[in-house]
């Protein structure tokens, strides 16, 4: 039987390049023009490769489609993502910024009306720019499907899954039925490259960009709105105790502190 | 107009994070005229009402348990449902709900089944013309983002464990309502297996009041018996950075940062980290810091309260014979 995984991918603001003082005043669309370099999200590298690896184990005729909602500069990204190994991708493409309802609205419709065969849906835990936490979770919800996050590790057919979380107690162990939505964390598995014939079948591979009028959705009301953007306040500047030759007066000196701040 | 505090009885981490949200929620409640109250979820009436006199030592006067077998083990669509159930019978403006690995799962579930706003690990609360804002930290930590709610729309708001002091113990006698929930026709699609507690460290990474972790400073693995030394020494946890325990000197569910832990102790000891941006949005929240490093130009040495330039292996086996004196 055909399954697809479809793989949620967001571009954000690669925090390595961004400075404290950097000009951001405005959470950058998805894909969209940016004072900054972007990048994928982290956690969904692994979500990708989670679903690549179930595909390999699935064979058959299984594909992975990666699906991102934003400027409809994210081809790159997606690219890579084929590159990797995904079959095919489709961008959404609306750069209005999005509450995490309106978002999962619009990605639980994109499911349905471009990859209708899916039975299974993988999105990174949370997105570093905006540490949303919920859209995977949402995204199920607005489906009906089964969802859980934090997740490690998913193996299984195509009707059900065991899957690994990290929950409050340690370690949990999840049988989840197919179809459902999975929000993966950091895996323990190394993430895979793309070699030469991954990268011509990338440049090889239309990627459409579908409207919210091609996938029959009408944007709902958003329920919160980010308001403004401001950097962290500096810290003021600390003591600096420079130990050379010096090692017990430096001691002595962070002791007389933990005892102040009466930690020792 | 009312404000939920939630705890899940099967979460002790739900618990106390309910406790320390009372303080946000009450100072919101006396500037809007606001009811306070505590909800339970919960899979007996004796769970539940064990939470809720949990609650009580710490003023919560009035607590809601709902109660359901199905409750007893963790399924996300389940306890969406439950509370979900309560939210639109009594319609409370404000619902606060720990963002702990289980709240921050079915909290996002609850907000899109009732139409509610969801603000997640939100800082600082405040109202503004009747709508919730909420501070929150966006680009891993480097930005603040301030996010307003609808009016008059319930808004759920997840919060982090350790985000705010709990308040001094001021026992009550709550009144406890119980709520017995029919959740039969509830579709689960997910069915708790097991859980392997994490490897038995005498104090959890994200609950410690002090942290100390070690980086590649440290210089090989076996210099990490300082790191777990100084922790004793200051009863803290061990953490570490990732570039460590990608080459498999430490455990992962010790790695703090962007792609590990996000802890907020009152006391971070930072040895031999260089502070990448990756590590430091993992700590950056930490009330104060001390690092040593031999590298004074070190980006974590410009963050740190105190900062040591000097040799790690000489100086900790010192700190660590004089804090035991
Ligand atoms: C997508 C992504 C996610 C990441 N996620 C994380 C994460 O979650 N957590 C994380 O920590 N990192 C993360 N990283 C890695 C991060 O970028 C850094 O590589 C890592 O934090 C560096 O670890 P370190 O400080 O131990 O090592 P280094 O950067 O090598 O620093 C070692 C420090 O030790 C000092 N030193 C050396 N010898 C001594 C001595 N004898 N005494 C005292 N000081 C000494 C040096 O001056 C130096 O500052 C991530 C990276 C990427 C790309
Ligand atoms: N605009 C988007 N397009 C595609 N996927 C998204 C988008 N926004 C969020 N996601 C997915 O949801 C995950 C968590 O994001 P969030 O919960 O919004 O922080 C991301 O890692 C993605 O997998």
């Amino acid at each position: 039987m055909a399954a697809n995984i479809v793989v949620l991918m967001k571009q954000v603001p690669d925090n390595t390049k961004l400075r404290v003082d950097s000009a951001l005043t405005a959470m950058p669309a998805p894909g969209g023009p940016s004072p900054v370099d972007m990048m994928m999200n982290p956690f969904d590298e692994y979500a990708l490769e989670t679903a690549l690896r179930l595909k390999d184990s699935w064979g058959g005729d299984t594909t992975v489609t990666a699906l991102s909602l934003g400027h409809d500069s994210v081809k790159a990204l997606l690219k890579k993502a084929i590159a990797a190994g995904a079959d095919a991708a489709f961008i959404v493409g609306e750069t209005a910024p999005l509450d995490g309802f309106q978002r999962a609205t619009v990605l639980a419709k994109a499911v349905q009306t471009l990859v209708p065969d899916a039975v299974l849906v993988l999105g990174g835990h949370s997105s570093l720019d905006e540490a949303g936490h919920q859209t995977a979770a949402m995204t199920a919800e607005a489906l009906g499907w089964p969802s859980l996050s934090g997740v490690k590790l998913a193996e299984g057919d195509t009707s059900s899954l065991t899957v690994s979380r990290v929950g409050d107690g340690g370690l949990e162990q999840h049988r989840m039925t197919l179809p459902g939505v999975l929000a993966t964390i950091k895996c323990d598995y190394e993430l895979r490259t793309s070699n030469i014939k991954g990268v011509m079948k990338a440049n090889k591979t239309d990627i459409p960009v579908k409207s919210l009028a091609d996938i029959g959705v009408t944007l709902p009301s958003a329920t919160t709105t980010l308001i403004q953007l401001s950097p962290r306040p500096a810290k003021a500047a600390g003591q600096v105790i420079t130990a050379d030759g010096n090692e017990d007066a430096a001691i002595d000196a962070v002791v007389a502190y933990l005892k102040a701040q009466k930690f020792a | 107009m009312t404000i939920w505090i939630v705890a899940e009885a099967l979460s002790p981490k739900s618990v106390f994070t309910t406790i320390e949200a009372l303080t946000p929620a009450q100072t919101l409640a006396s500037q809007s005229g606001s009811a306070l109250c505590g909800v339970v979820l919960a899979d007996s009436e004796a769970a539940g009402r064990t939470v809720a006199d949990a609650l009580a030592v710490h003023g919560f006067a009035q607590v809601i348990v709902g109660v359901s077998p199905r409750l007893a083990t963790y399924q996300p669509q389940v306890y969406a449902a439950a509370l979900a159930k309560l939210i639109e019978s009594r319609q409370p403006k404000v619902v606060l709900v720990a963002a702990t690995s289980t709240g921050s799962d079915y909290a996002p579930r609850v907000a899109y089944k009732t139409s509610a706003g969801l603000i997640t690990q939100a800082q600082n609360l405040a109202w503004d013309n009747g709508a919730l804002t909420a501070t929150k930290a966006g680009v891993a930590e480097s930005l603040i983002m301030s996010m307003h709610s609808a009016a008059g729309k319930t808004v759920i708001v997840t919060v982090r464990p350790k985000t705010f002091e709990a308040p001094a113990a001021n026992a009550v006698a709550a009144s406890v309502e119980i709520v017995n929930l029919s959740l039969d026709s509830v579709a689960s699609g997910t069915e708790f297996v097991s859980v392997t507690a994490e490897a038995a460290t005498r104090i959890k990474l994200e609950e410690a009041d002090v942290v100390v972790s070690g980086g590649r400073g440290l210089q090989a693995p076996e210099n990490f018996a300082l790191v777990e030394q100084l922790a004793e020494a200051l009863g803290g946890a061990v953490g570490a950075t990732r570039a460590v325990v990608d080459a498999g000197w430490r455990p992962h569910s010790e790695q703090v940062g962007q792609t590990g832990k996000t802890v907020s102790p009152k006391l971070y000891v930072a040895l031999g980290i260089s502070g990448a941006i990756q590590h430091l949005v993992g700590m950056r929240t930490s009330r104060t810091l001390v690092a040593i490093n031999r590298d004074a130009d070190a980006p974590l040495m410009k963050q740190a309260d105190v900062a040591v330039v000097g040799d790690a292996l000489t100086l900790v086996p010192k700190l660590i014979a004089k804090l035991k004196g």
